[in-house]
């Protein structure tokens, strides 16, 4: 029972990351291999923000001991801090593999600082005492609470889910998605492309500290070990799986595979090569064979009505021009644009 | 100015390295316009292969060279039969995600065949040699010297052969080059197989001047090859190898003034900047253009 707990909190809390990198590279069209560390940096936060004072020889900054919900809305604003840099240098200019190569590039070195520089969390050792925070003032058990969190988990999993799914179907949703269709075409039509992005990519990264901070209570220890840039492939593949684009289809798969990986692997030998083995050969299929995912993105929106009321809902955010409905509207419209 | 010099020194060996890695992830590029996230691997592919090798072959460098090279030929080889050809007409990022998925494959393979923990060659680094101004073990040396041969050669094969010039037609436009009655596919094949073998050379190279090394040797050299290949232009063979010795120069320097420890965050740091000022290399003065949409 408590192992299906436990299965359950983590596959929710990373569903809400895998929300939050769709919103990059479902919506947008964006690989971004940065994604780990928001998350990690959200957890990071979260915790030298609750766990008090550091103890000699330990060192790490602030050390402060905030109750945990305003710890994770003070860690998650440090995370999309973070992220407004890197957005705004990336996604101005790079695109496709320039994009994805300059993430990495810059995660991987926000890796090994925070490995090898001892005063910021305390390296290779890393931050831990974040043990089930409010436990006592709730009076719950240990199994208890831990039941009480995967329940915070999925409920803030489902309000993700509705506030995602909302600016999916919205005009700025589906002008992402023109955007990442055909973004000459866009430009045409007169989209600001890089706030559009920039917009998108700061919400996502939202998701990703909450989900770090979320993963902070769950393993309720953090250290270089516990992440490295490459566990974002898991997610792209679970949404590969799931379907990029659509919200729902991305939950589905992350559930799916994590649990998939979590099961199947403990009865195969060579426990974690295997699963990444296998998390490896997972992407390489889904790509050849059915790269739109088991729930195919819906045209015009995640919704179904999305497109039918795109057209109605046109230049409610106040453009000049109206919004567009969908990609091949937009493909229309730069034809036109282009032909002027 | 003599330890600046033993440090310029130290980072003309790791350039050495890094241009062999680099030329090789170039070529790959050139012939099928990919970022070839798993070139790492055929690395460290070669470097096992090395590995093993050293045991039939007892203490013979030059065996355990070629078996390294061996190795990288057929791994390239296998990638482009196996993978990369099955995804042409794809979008460069889909390839480059697949590649991804490829390298994980390959990666954790060789973690369960040869263990996670590190193993050593027994090959003697040699002793230390003063050349000018210059201090270099044995090894690096043979390294050099070798990678200043191996360009030399392939400036040959790809400037004077039939081969070269099919490989230059190609990463021009492929489809014109076939319907010139090149065979495309062959050439492709080819190219895929002298950049493995570069890369397991060069793999075996990498490790040999470590020392020690483990799965993961040549995931954590990509991102410097990108970055040597990115600095030269990438696609372009022969100013990827000035990329190679200026990246090499410039993360050995910046180790050796603040902390080795460093050493890769000044490598990645420096693509970053790369990436955003200079995508098309520091050798051309187009006008930077990374906007592919």
């Amino acid at each position: 029972m408590m192992y299906w707990v436990s299965v359950v909190t983590e596959a929710g809390i990373f569903a809400i990351l895998a929300l939050g990198l769709d919103m990059v590279w479902g919506w947008c069209g964006d690989f971004d291999l940065a994604f780990y560390g928001y998350l990690a940096l959200g957890s990071y936060m979260t915790m030298v923000l609750t766990i008090g004072k550091p103890v000699p020889p330990t060192q790490y900054i602030l050390g402060l001991s905030l109750p945990y919900p305003l710890a994770v809305v003070l860690a998650d604003i440090a995370v999309v801090a973070f992220a407004a840099i890197i957005g705004a240098v990336t996604l101005r200019n790079l695109r496709e593999i320039y994009f994805a190569v300059t993430t990495l590039s810059a995660v991987s070195a926000l890796y090994l600082f925070v490995q090898v520089y001892t005063p910021l969390f305390d390296g290779y050792n890393g931050l831990f005492g974040l043990v089930n925070p409010g436990q006592a003032a709730l009076n719950l058990t240990y199994n208890g609470y831990r039941t009480f969190f995967m329940a915070v988990v999925l409920g803030l999993l489902g309000l993700a889910y509705l506030l995602v799914q909302r600016v999916s179907g919205s005009p700025f949703g589906r002008m992402l998605r023109a955007v990442r269709d055909d973004e000459q075409a866009a430009r045409a039509y007169g989209r600001g492309i890089f706030f559009a992005k920039y917009r998108a990519y700061l919400f996502g990264a939202a998701l990703a500290g909450l989900a770090g901070g979320l993963l902070a209570v769950f393993i309720s220890a953090f250290n270089t070990s516990a992440w490295a840039p490459q566990e974002l492939l898991l997610i792209y593949a679970a949404i590969l799986v799931g379907g990029r684009g659509n919200p729902r289809g991305v939950i589905i798969g992350v559930f799916v595979v994590y649990v998939a990986f979590v099961e199947l692997t403990r009865f195969l030998p060579f426990g974690d090569a295997m699963r990444q083995i296998l998390i490896g050969l997972l992407i390489i299929l889904m790509l050849r064979f059915r790269p739109e995912g088991i729930f195919a993105e819906r045209p015009g929106g995640a919704r179904a009505g999305g497109a039918r009321a795109g057209g109605a809902r046109a230049g409610r955010t106040g453009n000049q021009v109206g919004e567009v409905a969908d990609p091949a509207a937009a493909r229309a419209a730069g034809t036109k644009a282009a032909g002027t | 100015m003599s330890t600046f010099l033993i440090n310029v020194g130290i980072g003309l060996a790791t350039a050495a390295i890094l241009a062999l890695s680099a030329v090789a992830f170039t070529l790959e590029y050139a012939v099928s316009r990919v970022a070839n996230f798993a070139h790492g691997e055929l690395l460290t592919i070669g470097a096992y292969a090395a590995y093993s090798g050293q045991a039939i072959f007892h203490q013979n460098i030059a065996a355990a060279a070629l078996i390294a090279a061996a190795a990288g030929a057929l791994a390239g080889l296998g990638l482009n039969a196996g993978l990369i050809e099955q995804f042409r007409g794809r979008s460069a990022i889909t390839v480059f995600i697949a590649t991804l998925g490829a390298s994980l494959v390959l990666q954790n393979s060789l973690l369960i065949i040869y263990g996670a923990a590190n193993v050593t060659y027994t090959f003697s680094q040699g002793s230390l040699h003063h050349v000018g101004p210059f201090l270099w073990t044995t090894s690096d040396l043979r390294v050099i010297g070798s990678a200043l041969l191996i360009a030399g050669l392939l400036y040959a094969l790809l400037q004077r052969t039939r081969f070269g010039k099919a490989v230059r037609a190609i990463s021009e436009d492929r489809a014109l080059a076939q319907v010139s009655g090149i065979p495309a596919r062959r050439v492709v094949m080819q190219a895929w197989g002298l950049a493995g073998a570069l890369a397991g050379f060069a793999g075996f190279a990498l490790a040999e001047t470590i020392g020690t090394f483990g799965p993961s040797l040549g995931f954590s050299f990509l991102l410097l090859t990108i970055t040597a290949s990115v600095a030269g232009g990438i696609g372009r063979p022969y100013a990827t190898l000035g990329g190679a010795v200026v990246v090499g120069l410039a993360v050995e320097l910046a180790g050796a003034y603040t902390s080795s420890a460093y050493q890769n965050v000044y490598g990645f740091g420096l693509l970053v900047v790369l990436m955003l000022a200079l995508p098309n290399g520091i050798f051309v003065r187009r006008s930077a253009v990374a906007v592919r949409a």
